[in-house]
């Protein structure tokens, strides 16, 4: 079994990139759903899993990649690869603007100032007359589910793959060593601003390019769209129940519960929703590790897993 | 001259609300080192209980007040004690986690529950003002002004002269000398979260007065609480009300002077500034 481990990877986005092929087009167009909300939780991962700095705010990012690719393809007609690069310049150049000042918080003070960036992006990008305002850019429509499909894929796999670089380098052992005490690290030799805004950086790379994506795929973006705050949930909690701080927990955790929502979502308006904030609060007290983590503790201890974990941690 | 004291009546009225809505953020954070991220959705529920008690019930919605409160308490102790002390030692990550997914449970229960409707509660003397040196004061809002000071000074009692308050004050300064000293922990934790879940309600049930209310009026609420609460210091709920008072005033000009679209943006503005000042400084002993 363990032989053919590194074939199972491949293996997986190979039959992930056929289903364009072999399935309806509803699937598909969930299928760019699933694909570009794993691609947030992953990029999420590399701030919130590995660093632990809790950001409530990588909307931002993906709204950001989302009015750069709007804006360089309806206002100056910019070709759709040269408006991903506007989006994703947009979104790191937030990132390195609003990270340098922030990133020095910690914990709760981090917290609220995505929390709050997040809430007033939709209100200032409403202001702006090239972004249209209020009202919303339209971009040029192009019908093809099938490419959209694949781009999705090709960026969560380049994520997964940066991920996974992280994970083996320097750069992601002083990343989890910020994320385990942030004054011992800086003790040891670590740039810890440069880590963090790098960290930052990168994540918001990614988030606005799935953005620039998904923008070109709806032709149609707004404020309240593109900035929805209730992303931030979803990466977040996507990522929590695969396994924060892992390469493949994000990935697991989005189909998982990408699946779950779709079936909740047909039911009633806000039943997702309300099904996602029960998922992190359960996930909180009962698995803090993950899935991937739960998979090997009731291997060994059974039940007793779970009782373990609130064992620890109450008061 | 006197738009400018009209407006800065304004801002003052309003901020004793925001400053009560920092209060019930500050006490909690300060005790139970809980940045509580669903703060600003016990507000929300806050005002929708003394809503229906206005609408169902024919309470007036001050006299409702209490009720509401109390029910507010309620539902914190019991949040404090079945949950929230599962993982009171965990990281803070974890804490922050699991209030803000407390806060989505909250929202979307609500938005269920309750639609998405825009809600105020409308008292017959909602709309009447009394007139002071040319400026106009509504009685309503007079009156939300009135009992967050009320709130403020009442909680500063309580942790100042009872014997609950002082178990508070311990517990805040060091849980494990607390406990030495016979102090039940669990019993603090929970009548901590309820207080501050009590003010929290209070301050959305006058927030339904003055404004309106819907589902996700939270977000924004919770952020603001946190600033009032580092501007005003974690242990003084004093200096918190005049915390309130600042960000009332600030966006009460910015909404005169730039463009009330631009209140939201100011006030994040402000937190972020408050922020990267060194909160700890502000904080005082933190």
């Amino acid at each position: 079994m363990n032989r053919f481990r590194w074939l199972v990877l491949p293996v997986a986005a190979g039959a992930l990139a056929a289903v364009p092929w072999v399935t309806s087009d509803t699937i598909v167009q969930y299928g760019i759903n699933a694909l570009l909300v794993a691609t947030l939780a992953q990029s999420w991962n590399i701030i919130g899993g590995f660093s632990g700095y809790p950001s409530f705010g990588n909307s931002v990012f993906y709204g950001l990649g989302t009015y750069g690719t709007a804006i360089a393809m309806a206002q100056l007609h910019w070709s759709f690869g040269s408006g991903l690069v506007f989006g994703a310049v947009l979104g790191v150049a937030c990132a390195l603007l609003f990270g340098i000042p922030i990133l020095r918080l910690r914990g709760p003070y981090f917290a609220i100032a995505t929390l709050g960036l997040a809430a007033v992006m939709s209100a200032i990008i409403a202001t702006v007359e090239i972004a249209g305002k209020n009202i919303g850019l339209i971009l040029p429509l192009f019908r093809g589910d099938t490419l959209f499909y694949e781009l999705s894929l090709i960026l969560l796999v380049a994520a997964t793959a940066t991920v996974a670089w992280i994970a083996r380098s320097r750069f992601g052992v002083g990343l989890v060593a910020i994320r385990e005490d942030e004054d011992a690290a800086q003790v040891m030799g670590i740039n810890t601003t440069m880590y963090k805004v790098a960290a930052l950086t990168v994540a918001a790379f990614f988030s606005a390019l799935a953005g620039g994506i998904h923008a070109y795929w709806i032709t149609f973006i707004d404020p309240a769209s593109a900035f929805d705050p209730s992303l931030n949930v979803r990466m977040v909690i996507m990522t929590l129940f695969g396994g924060p701080g892992t390469v493949l927990g994000p990935v697991l955790g989005a189909f998982v519960l990408s699946a779950v929502s779709e079936v909740l979502a047909s039911q009633a308006t806000g039943v997702a929703s309300l099904f996602y904030g029960i998922v992190i609060v359960a996930a909180v007290v009962f698995m803090p590790k993950g899935l991937l983590d739960v998979v090997q503790g009731f291997r060994e201890s059974r039940w007793r897993y779970f009782t373990d974990n609130i064992r620890r941690y109450r008061l | 001259m006197q738009l400018f004291g009209q407006i800065l009546v304004n801002g003052i009225l309003l901020g004793g609300l925001y400053g009560l809505m920092g209060l019930g953020m500050g006490l909690v954070w300060g005790v139970l080192k809980i940045v509580n991220l669903a703060h600003g959705a016990l507000i929300m529920l806050g005002g929708y209980a003394l809503y229906f008690l206005y609408t169902k019930a024919g309470v007036d919605p001050f006299l409702g007040l209490p009720l509401a409160m109390l029910a507010m308490f309620v539902l914190g102790y019991l949040l404090q004690t079945l949950l929230l002390n599962l993982i009171v030692r965990s990281a803070q990550l974890n804490t922050l986690l699991l209030t803000f997914g407390l806060d989505v449970v909250f929202v979307y229960m609500a938005q269920l529950l309750f639609t998405a409707d825009f809600r105020t509660i409308n008292p017959p003397y909602a709309g009447k003002n009394i007139s002071l040196f040319g400026v106009t004061v509504p009685y309503a809002q007079l009156g939300a002004f009135g009992v967050a000071v009320l709130l403020a000074a009442l909680l500063y009692l309580v942790l100042d002269k009872t014997r609950t308050g002082r178990a508070i004050r311990a517990t805040a300064q060091n849980l494990v000398a607390a406990r030495l000293y016979g102090v039940n922990p669990k019993r603090i934790y929970a009548i901590t979260f309820g207080t501050g879940a009590a003010l929290a309600g209070a301050a959305g049930g006058l927030y339904g007065i003055v404004s309106q209310i819907t589902p996700y009026i939270g977000v924004t609420l919770t952020a603001k609480s946190f600033v009032i609460a580092i501007l005003g210091g974690l242990d003084k709920p004093l200096g918190v009300i005049g915390g309130g008072l600042v960000l009332g005033i600030a966006e009460a000009m910015a909404a005169l002077y730039l463009d009330p679209t631009y209140t939201d943006i100011i006030s994040f503005g402000l937190l972020v500034l408050v922020l990267i000042a060194r909160p700890a400084q502000l904080l005082g002993r933190a």
